[in-house]
């Protein structure tokens, strides 16, 4: 009775443990994007992965990380631990506690500091950051596993050793190393573990255009899960698993041969020959994997860019590649003011940025942007609406700065099965009956753009009492809310997750061709409508790439191609003229008419002080119940 | 090498140069940056700040939810471990290994998995409603933050205990037993006190990831929940603050270092018997 007892609460642990990877492995074979339906078999999101560049290096990056630093870590850690014991007992003490601190400190602690050294010291690459971050946090596993080993060992073999005329090295190999290898790998096995699994450190040193699986994966989850992911998953851990069991299996056997062989001292030449071989391999993996991360590759011929998320067609990206042999390293930002803490942290972090309006004037006013050179980038002069250009011309004098990308308002994305009243007003962000089924944008300046904008202020608003209102509303709302998500909403909305989105309008044509039933309108009450530019940054390393870059995008064919895809409203003229959809030239939510922009205002800088005040309400709001 | 030489100094400075760049400099900037304002003039305010309306309620929710999981991680593992330990069978450790196999999938994954089970249009609730029964709304609430910070840290709970309950010696328990104990009391004054240390860094291994994670609680709680991971978070990826961000880490430090002395305390016992 016992035995059963125990066999189910063994059976429902597992079960707890292993289910929700049982279904990712299922849904990774779904041929149905949605969760809960099942569309058939298929085997194309494998497919799709293994065509996904980003994915695979993300993953290679892993392991060499992981390799690389596991390796050394190990070095490292086993010399000091044998050094240690010839140590007085309060240098002992001090290197052990040192040892403990990032062993017992948060990993968000350890993190955050290292990129503090790493920013105060302006290091800029992505791959050695984290390695040194990964070395870092590794060497205690290792000396943690070493050390209680190393303090039983007896020195008088050693000691033996010596006396017969032994060199210190070789007498150390023979006597002492044997009887650490078992902690050796031990603690190099945990440390692996580690690495491999490692989120928050790798976060916060991590530069720009280098990403971990698990970096990777969050940024990916950020924008709604693909089922890619499963099958990611999948792959995973179906290797995890083998390796586990290869694992199992050498050990096996390796304690069978130890059973019929009396390994001895005596067997010395092959063991020798077997030791540097091993070390060899080892600087030959470490040399390896430091030029696969390319430590010793300059790469000159590169520009680092940093655009909102799903705002660009990867056609595009592709092409001028292709066109003009410059290496594209891209990264994607959810919000303005997530882009401004990265750019003002590292100014040469990118090259080139896609900033709004507000932010803009911002960056320029702070002295973070350079001056564009108009005689390389003619296609923007030629192309580029004069009017779009007057509307830029108002936060950044004279155009000096900025090319207008991309332009829109913002207004709610309702899905018409399940909201079947006419959407008019903001208000309906507040209705009791949507309960759960509300998304509302995770970013400050939009957050309150609604509230400040339902309650018939100025969406430019600094006045406290005004503010205070909004943070009220936008308290009273968070019952209702769902999540407060920025690039989900579209993957929220086409699934039909929600009912309700405050969303770009650009958002709006690219999901109704995935779900016929979604409408976009802008309230009535007014809304925002918001100019995006490319601008190059202050301190950029590939400034003549830059250029390049800006007057590739503001050709008329690649302007219309990346228009096609992300659907905001192109201020490029040429590509204006060449749409042929009729649908999407009429269509009001691409270019809306007028009246509708005769409701929306532009947001504007309002001053750090402003500034301050809307983030501290921001976050009241964030927190609050 | 046992001597008391110059080449242990030697062998050792690499590492101890590594400690000093690498983790005590980073932590004094922690310090520096925490203490001062933008203008770089001492100042207390950073570390006050959690007592901000705003910080201390992230906090003590971080502080609750971190406790909630722990528990109910040790409940869960206590057992385990036990049922684990007794088994001759599992001196091959096949059935060991298969508990901690889901710490070799990586933790985002792990997390993921969660989110596509408790989804409002996920799993869970497809399957209910092909059954006709009534959807749960989990997703985006601190219950789904607990379940996934269970998930993930759960084997860091299993391992510790399982192998100080492993290393008991059975004729310590077959002793307590010949002197009339029954198995409640052998089990309150001889195993509970055994498997103390392991319970103390099983704990530890839980609560502080647990008090400090900002992914699973981003993840989990559809950016609705703040938790002090998540406030110090932005305070460097978003409202671009070093100070503020390094002085909420501070009080972050005082938890650890809490937990560094129950554990150093509880070891200075241990050694005493």
């Amino acid at each position: 009775m016992k035995k059963k007892l125990e066999k189910i609460y063994m059976g429902i642990i597992l079960l707890f443990m292993y289910l929700p990877i049982l279904t990712m492995i299922v849904l990774s074979f779904n041929e149905s994007k949605s969760r809960s339906k099942w569309g058939g078999f298929t085997l194309k999101w494998y497919l799709n992965l293994a065509s996904d560049s980003d994915v695979i290096n993300a993953v290679a990056n892993t392991l060499i990380i992981a390799i690389i630093s596991t390796l050394i870590a190990t070095i490292i850690g086993t010399v000091t631990c044998v050094a240690m014991v010839g140590l007085n007992k309060k240098t002992r003490a001090v290197i052990m506690g040192m040892t403990n601190i990032p062993m017992i400190n948060a990993d968000i602690v350890t993190g955050i500091s290292l990129m503090l050294l790493f920013r105060v010291l302006h290091f800029n690459t992505g791959f050695i950051t984290v390695l040194i971050a990964h070395i870092t946090f590794n060497i205690p596993y290792v000396m943690l596993s070493v050390m209680p080993r190393m303090k039983t060992i007896s020195p008088s073999v050693y000691e033996a050793a010596l006396d017969l005329g032994a060199e210190p090295f070789f007498a150390f190999r023979k006597t002492i190393l044997p009887d650490l290898i078992p902690a050796i790998l031990s603690g190099a096995m945990m440390a692996f573990t580690m690495s491999l699994d490692d989120f928050i450190i790798t976060y916060f040193t991590k530069g720009s255009g280098f990403d971990t699986l698990s970096t990777k994966i969050y940024n990916e989850v950020k924008r709604g899960i693909q089922p890619e992911i499963y099958a990611l998953s999948t792959i995973i851990f179906l290797a995890v698993i083998i390796l586990i069991m290869a694992r199992r299996g050498l050990r096996a056997r390796s304690m069978q041969a130890a059973g019929k062989k009396n390994v001895s001292y005596a067997k010395k030449s092959s063991k020798g020959r077997n030791f540097a071989i091993l070390f060899a391999v080892i600087i030959t993996c470490i040399f390896v994997g430091l030029s696969f991360g390319g430590v010793f590759r300059t790469k000159e011929n590169q520009v680092y860019v940093y655009n909102w998320g799903e705002y660009i067609d990867p056609d595009v990206v592709k092409q001028f590649q292709k066109e003009t042999g410059i290496e594209v390293v891209y990264d994607a930002f959810e919000s303005n003011e997530i882009m401004y803490a990265k750019v003002a942290s590292d100014n040469a972090a990118y090259d080139v940025i896609c900033p709004s309006d507000y932010m803009i004037a911002r960056l320029i006013k702070e002295n973070m942007l350079q001056e564009l050179n108009k005689e390389k980038i003619p296609n923007a002069y030629a192309n580029i609406d004069p009017n779009y250009m007057k509307t830029a011309a108002s936060f950044d004098e004279g155009n000096k700065y900025t090319v207008p990308n991309f332009c829109g308002t913002v207004g709610i994305l309702y899905n018409k099965k399940l909201v079947k009243e006419p959407v008019e007003s903001w208000d309906i962000l507040w209705d009791k009956k949507y309960k759960g089924q509300i998304l509302m944008q995770d970013s400050v300046r939009d957050a309150f753009m609604v509230a400040l904008a339902k309650n018939g202020y100025s969406i430019n608003s600094t006045n406290p009492d005004e503010l205070k209102v909004a943070a009220k509303d936008l308290l009273n709302q968070k019952p209702l809310v769902q999540a407060y998500v920025v690039d989900q909403v579209r993957d929220k909305m086409i699934g039909g997750e929600a009912a309700l989105g405050v969303i770009y309008s650009g958002e709006a044509l690219y999901t109704q061709r995935e779900n016929k039933d979604l409408a976009y309108v802008v309230p009535k009450e007014g809304s925002n409508v918001w100019l995006d530019g490319w601008c190059i940054t202050k301190n950029a390393r590939h400034v003549e790439n830059a250029h390049k870059w800006i007057d590739f995008l503001c050709r008329e064919d690649i302007a219309l191609k990346n228009f096609e895809y992300v659907t905001y409203t192109t201020p490029n003229l040429k590509a204006q003229q060449m749409i042929e959809d009729e649908s999407i030239k009429n269509s009001k939510v691409a270019f809306p008419d007028e009246d509708t922009l005769s409701r929306c205002n532009t947001y504007l800088y309002l001053g750090s002080k402003a500034d301050e005040m809307y983030n501290r309400l921001w976050k009241e709001v964030k927190s609050g119940e | 090498m046992f001597k008391k030489s110059k080449a242990s100094v030697a062998l050792a400075s690499p590492y101890l140069a590594w400690c000093l760049i690498f983790i005590l400099v980073p932590l004094g900037m922690i310090f520096f940056y925490g203490l001062t304002d933008k203008t770089g003039a001492f100042t207390l305010s950073n570390v006050i700040a959690i007592t901000e309306k705003n910080n201390l309620k992230s906090l003590i929710l971080a502080l609750i939810l971190a406790f909630i999981s722990t528990v109910v991680c040790f409940l869960l593992a206590y057992p385990l471990g036990m049922i684990l330990a007794k088994n001759k069978v599992n001196s091959k450790g096949i059935i060991t290994t298969l508990f901690i196999l889901p710490m070799w999938m990586n933790f985002l994954l792990r997390t993921l998995a969660w989110m596509t089970l408790l989804e409002n249009k996920g799993v869970i609730n497809g399957l209910l409603t092909l059954l006709h029964l009534p959807n749960i709304n989990v997703i985006n609430t601190p219950l789904a933050i607990v379940i996934g910070m269970v998930y993930n840290f759960l084997p860091f709970m299993i391992l510790p205990i399982y192998n100080s309950l492993a290393r008991i010696d059975d004729n310590v328990i077959n002793a307590a037993r010949d002197l009339g104990a029954n198995s409640f009391q052998t089990f309150f004054r001889i195993t509970l006190p055994l498997t103390l240390p392991g319970i103390i860094s099983g704990v530890t291994m839980v609560f502080i990831p647990a008090l400090t994670t900002f992914a699973i609680s981003t993840m989990m709680g559809g950016s609705k929940i703040l938790l002090i991971g998540n406030v110090i978070e932005q305070e460097f990826t978003l409202t671009y603050d070093w100070n503020m961000g390094s002085g909420l880490s501070l009080i972050l430090m005082i938890f650890i270092i809490i937990n560094m002395v129950v554990s150093a305390v509880s070891d200075q016992k241990e050694d005493r018997k």
